[in-house]
C-alpha cells in the first residue's frame, strides 16, 4: 500500500459515510414530529424548557438518560408523581428529603408558580417522547419497586386470566406504575401510603365521620381513591397539599374499566 | 528550539496547565460532594462545580492542542509563525473568554446545556479566537506552500473542530432535535477530528523520538483517521438510541460504535511498532513515557471501556449511570490529556532554551505514575460504582437515592485515587514551573548542543 492509496481510503470513506450520516439525519427531521409528539410543543413547553436549562438542571439530572449522575433521571417523573406532587416538591424540596439521609439535597430553585407550571409541562411532554422503550423499568426517586421478599422477579406478566393476577401484574407495570408510590409491604410508606391491608384500612374510613366520599364498601373506596383521588384526600406532606391529593388524576380516563375491576381486585387481596 | 517563533506555545502552555490544576479543584470539590452532606451547597452546588470541572478540561485541552500546533507548524513547514503578535492576543481572548465562562458560572450565567453550557457572548467569542488561529496557521503554511501529511492532519482537526462547533451556536425548539446537534460538536469532536489532532501529534512525536520514517508513519496516519471516520461517524447513533430517533439508529449505532476501538487500537499498535523498529533512543524519556501512554490508555479508556456498554442491548440498562464517567475519565485522559502532556513534555527542554535536557527528572516519572495509577484507580472506582448502580437501580428497581446510599463506599474510593491523581498532576506542574526552566545547561554551552541538534 502507499501513501496515496491510504489517503484515497481516508478521503473516499470519510466522505461515504459522511452522506449517509447527512442523508439518514434528513429522514430523521421527517420522522421527528411523529417521534417526539412536536405539536405538543406548547408556548409553555418552550417556556418550561427555558427554564430547565437556565436553572443547569441537567448538570445534575439526567433526562432522556443524559446529564448529570447526582440526582435521578426525570424522563418519566411527570408521569410517575403527577403535576400537585412536582408543584409541592419544587416549590420546596428539603420538605421531601433529608440530607442526612440520602447525602445530597436538591437546593431550592426560588422558582415562581408559573416557572413550576411550565416545566411540569414540559416534563410531561418529554415523557411523551417515543424512546423505544427506555427506560426498560421505571428509575424510581426513593424507595424500592418491589420491596419485600420478591426482589428480583422477572418483569410483570399477568399469571392467569385471574383478575387478581392481572391487577397484581398491572399494578408493578408502568403505565399506571402504582408502586412508584405505593408499597404493598406493611410499614414501607414511600411518596403515597403503604397498600398493606387497604382493605380492613378502607372499611375504617368510610365509617368515620370526616369521610364524605360516595364509598359503602371497601372495593368501592380503593375504584373512588383510583379514579378520584380527590374524594378524600389523606394529610401528610407526601399526600396532600391545600386539600388536593398528590396523586396523579386521569387514571378512570387512561385505565380501561376491566383494568380498574382488575386493580380493586388485586387490592382487595392485601389482607 | 529550531525556530524562534515556537516559543509561541510556551504561554499556551502555561494557560492550559494553569488550568488543569484548576480542573483539579472542582473535580475533588464534585466527588466530595457526593459522600455529602453539603456545607457550601448554597453558594457552589454540585452542578456548577460539574460544569466547571468539565468545560476547563474542554478549555486546557484545546489551548494544549494550539500551543502543540504552534510549536509544531514551524518545524513541520519549516518557517516562522506568520504573526506571533496575534497569536498573543489570541491567547489573551481566549482566556478572558474562559475567566468569563468560569466566573459566570459560579453567578448562574449559564445555557445549561450539558458541555455547551457557554453563554452565547463566550461562545462567539469561542469562534473568533477559532478563526484568528485558522487564519494564524494558515497563513504561515500558505506562505512557503509546505505541508506535510502530519501537520495536514492535525490543521484539519482543528479546522473541523471548529466547523463543527457552529451547530451549538443555534438554539432548537425541539430538545430531541437540540440533543441531535449537540452530539455533533461533542461527540464528533472527541470520537472524530479530535482523533485526527490525536493522531497528527502522535505522528509527530513518533517521528522525533523514535526517528521512525516518516513516509510510513504518514502513510498510516491515513489508514488511522480514515478508520476513525468510518466507525465514528455513524458511531454517533450511540448517543441517540434513547432520545426519540427513528428505530434504524440502533443496529447503526451498535454496528459502528463496536468498531470504534479499531482506530485507538491502530494507534496503539503504531506507537508500538515505531518503537519496536526505531527503538527509544531519545534522550526525552519522559515524553516517551507520555507519548506511549496516550496511545495505550486511549485504546483502553475510549476503546476497550467504551466498547463495554454501546451495544443498545447493553446501554439500555447503563445509559446515564457512573458506567459513562468510568468510561469519559478514562478515555478523556488516555486520548487528550496525555497527547497535550507528551506534547509539552516533549517541547519543554526547548521551550527553556536547554535542547539537550533529558526532560527527564524523579518528580516528572512521579507525576507520570501518580496520574496514570490515580486514573486507573478512579476508573476502576467508577466501574464498580456503575455497575452496583446497574444492578440495585435499572435491574432491581431500587430508588436512585438508596442505590446512591449503598454504593457510598465506590466514592470514597473515587475520592481517595482522585487525590494520587491530583497529587500527580501538583507534581507535573511543580516541575515544569519550578524545575524544569533551572535544568538549563550552562548558557555558554547551550548554542553549540542546539547547533548541534539542528544538524
Amino acid at each position: 500500500m502507499t501513501k496515496r492509496q491510504t489517503r484515497a481510503f481516508f478521503l473516499g470513506s470519510t466522505a461515504v459515510f459522511t452522506l449517509i450520516f447527512l442523508g439518514l439525519t434528513i429522514d430523521s427531521h421527517r420522522q421527528f414530529p411523529a417521534l417526539t409528539h412536536s405539536d405538543q410543543i406548547t408556548p409553555e413547553v418552550l417556556a418550561g424548557k427555558h427554564v430547565w436549562h437556565r436553572k443547569n438542571c441537567i448538570n445534575c439530572h439526567t433526562l432522556l438518560g443524559e446529564g448529570a449522575y447526582y440526582a435521578p433521571d426525570l424522563t418519566k417523573i411527570a408521569e410517575q408523581r403527577g403535576a400537585p406532587y412536582l408543584r409541592a416538591f419544587l416549590a420546596d424540596p428539603a420538605k421531601f428529603y433529608s440530607e442526612e439521609r440520602d447525602r445530597r439535597l436538591m437546593p431550592n430553585l426560588k422558582l415562581s408558580p408559573q416557572e413550576i407550571d411550565q416545566l411540569v409541562a414540559f416534563l410531561t411532554w418529554v415523557g411523551g417522547i417515543d424512546t423505544h422503550g427506555w427506560p426498560p423499568r421505571p428509575i424510581l426517586v426513593s424507595g424500592a419497586a418491589i420491596p419485600g421478599s420478591d426482589v428480583g422477579a422477572p418483569a410483570p406478566e399477568p399469571a392467569s386470566d385471574d383478575p387478581v393476577a392481572i391487577g397484581q401484574a398491572l399494578f408493578r407495570r408502568s403505565p399506571p406504575g402504582c408502586f412508584a408510590c405505593h408499597s404493598t409491604a406493611p410499614g414501607v410508606n414511600l411518596v403515597g401510603p403503604s397498600l398493606a391491608g387497604i382493605p380492613a384500612t378502607a372499611e375504617a374510613r368510610i365509617k368515620a365521620p370526616e369521610y364524605h366520599g360516595k364509598a359503602t364498601d371497601a372495593a368501592g373506596y380503593i375504584r373512588e381513591s383510583i379514579v378520584d383521588p380527590n374524594a378524600h384526600v389523606l394529610a401528610g406532606p407526601t399526600y396532600s397539599s391545600n386539600g388536593q391529593s398528590m396523586m396523579p388524576s386521569g387514571f378512570g380516563e387512561s385505565l380501561q374499566p376491566a383494568q380498574i375491576d382488575a386493580l380493586v381486585a388485586y387490592l382487595m387481596t392485601l389482607k | 528550539m529550531r525556530y524562534r517563533t515556537q516559543a509561541v506555545a510556551y504561554p499556551y502552555f502555561v494557560v492550559a496547565l494553569l488550568l488543569y490544576g484548576l480542573q483539579m479543584v472542582f473535580g475533588i470539590l464534585s466527588i466530595a460532594k457526593y459522600l455529602g452532606p453539603d456545607p457550601i451547597k448554597g453558594f457552589l452546588p454540585f452542578d456548577v462545580s460539574k460544569e466547571i470541572h468539565t468545560n476547563v478540561l474542554i478549555v486546557w485541552v484545546l489551548t494544549g492542542f494550539m500551543g502543540a500546533t504552534y510549536w509544531l507548524v514551524p518545524e513541520e513547514s519549516r518557517t516562522e509563525i506568520h504573526s506571533p503578535r496575534l497569536a498573543y492576543w489570541q491567547l489573551g481572548l481566549w482566556t478572558l473568554g474562559g475567566v468569563t465562562a468560569v466566573v459566570g458560572y459560579l453567578l448562574g450565567w449559564t445555557e445549561g446545556n450539558k458541555l455547551l453550557e457557554q453563554p452565547l457572548p463566550v461562545k462567539l467569542t469561542i469562534v473568533v479566537v477559532m478563526l484568528m488561529f485558522l487564519y494564524n496557521i494558515g497563513m504561515t503554511i500558505w506562505k512557503v506552500k509546505r505541508l506535510t501529511t502530519t501537520e495536514g492532519v492535525l490543521v484539519a482537526g482543528l479546522a473541523l473542530t471548529a466547523v463543527l462547533y457552529l451547530p451549538a451556536l443555534v438554539s432548537y425548539h425541539n430538545y430531541t432535535v437540540s440533543i441531535y446537534y449537540r452530539w455533533w460538536t461533542v461527540h464528533l469532536w472527541v470520537e472524530g477530528v479530535w482523533e485526527m489532532v490525536q493522531g497528527g501529534l502522535l505522528a509527530y512525536l513518533l517521528i522525533r523520538l523514535s526517528g521512525a520514517d516518516r513516509e510510513v508513519m504518514e502513510k498510516w496516519l491515513y489508514v488511522i483517521v480514515g478508520l476513525t471516520f468510518i466507525a465514528g461517524i455513524l458511531g454517533t447513533a450511540h448517543h441517540y438510541y434513547w432520545i426519540g430517533v427513528p428505530h434504524y439508529w440502533l443496529p447503526l449505532g451498535g454496528f459502528f460504535s463496536a468498531l470504534e476501538p479499531l482506530a485507538f487500537l491502530a494507534m496503539a499498535v503504531y506507537a508500538y511498532m515505531a518503537m519496536r523498529r526505531s527503538g527509544l533512543a531519545h534522550p526525552n524519556r519522559l515524553a516517551i513515557h507520555w507519548t506511549l501512554g496516550s496511545a495505550i490508555f486511549s485504546a483502553l479508556g475510549a476503546g476497550v471501556l467504551g466498547l463495554a456498554h454501546t451495544w443498545p442491548s447493553v446501554n439500555r440498562w447503563t445509559h446515564g449511570t457512573m458506567i459513562t464517567a468510568m468510561h469519559g475519565h478514562m478515555a478523556f485522559f488516555g486520548a487528550y490529556v496525555m497527547i497535550v502532556l507528551a506534547m509539552i513534555t516533549y517541547a519543554a527542554p526547548g521551550l527553556f532554551g536547554h535542547d539537550q535536557d533529558a526532560g527527564e527528572s524523579p518528580t516528572g516519572i512521579w507525576a507520570f505514575w501518580l496520574q496514570i495509577g490515580g486514573m486507573f484507580g478512579m476508573t476502576m472506582a467508577f466501574a464498580a460504582a456503575g455497575i452496583s448502580q446497574t444492578y440495585l437501580e435499572r435491574i432491581l428497581g431500587l430508588g436512585y437515592l438508596d442505590t446512591q446510599r449503598k454504593i457510598q463506599v465506590h466514592f470514597l474510593m473515587v475520592l481517595g485515587t482522585g487525590l494520587l491523581f491530583v497529587l500527580g498532576v501538583g507534581l507535573y506542574l511543580y516541575d515544569f514551573f519550578f524545575l524544569a526552566p533551572k535544568r538549563r545547561a550552562a548558557p555558554a554551552a547551550w548554542p553549540a548542543a542546539a547547533a548541534e541538534a539542528q544538524g
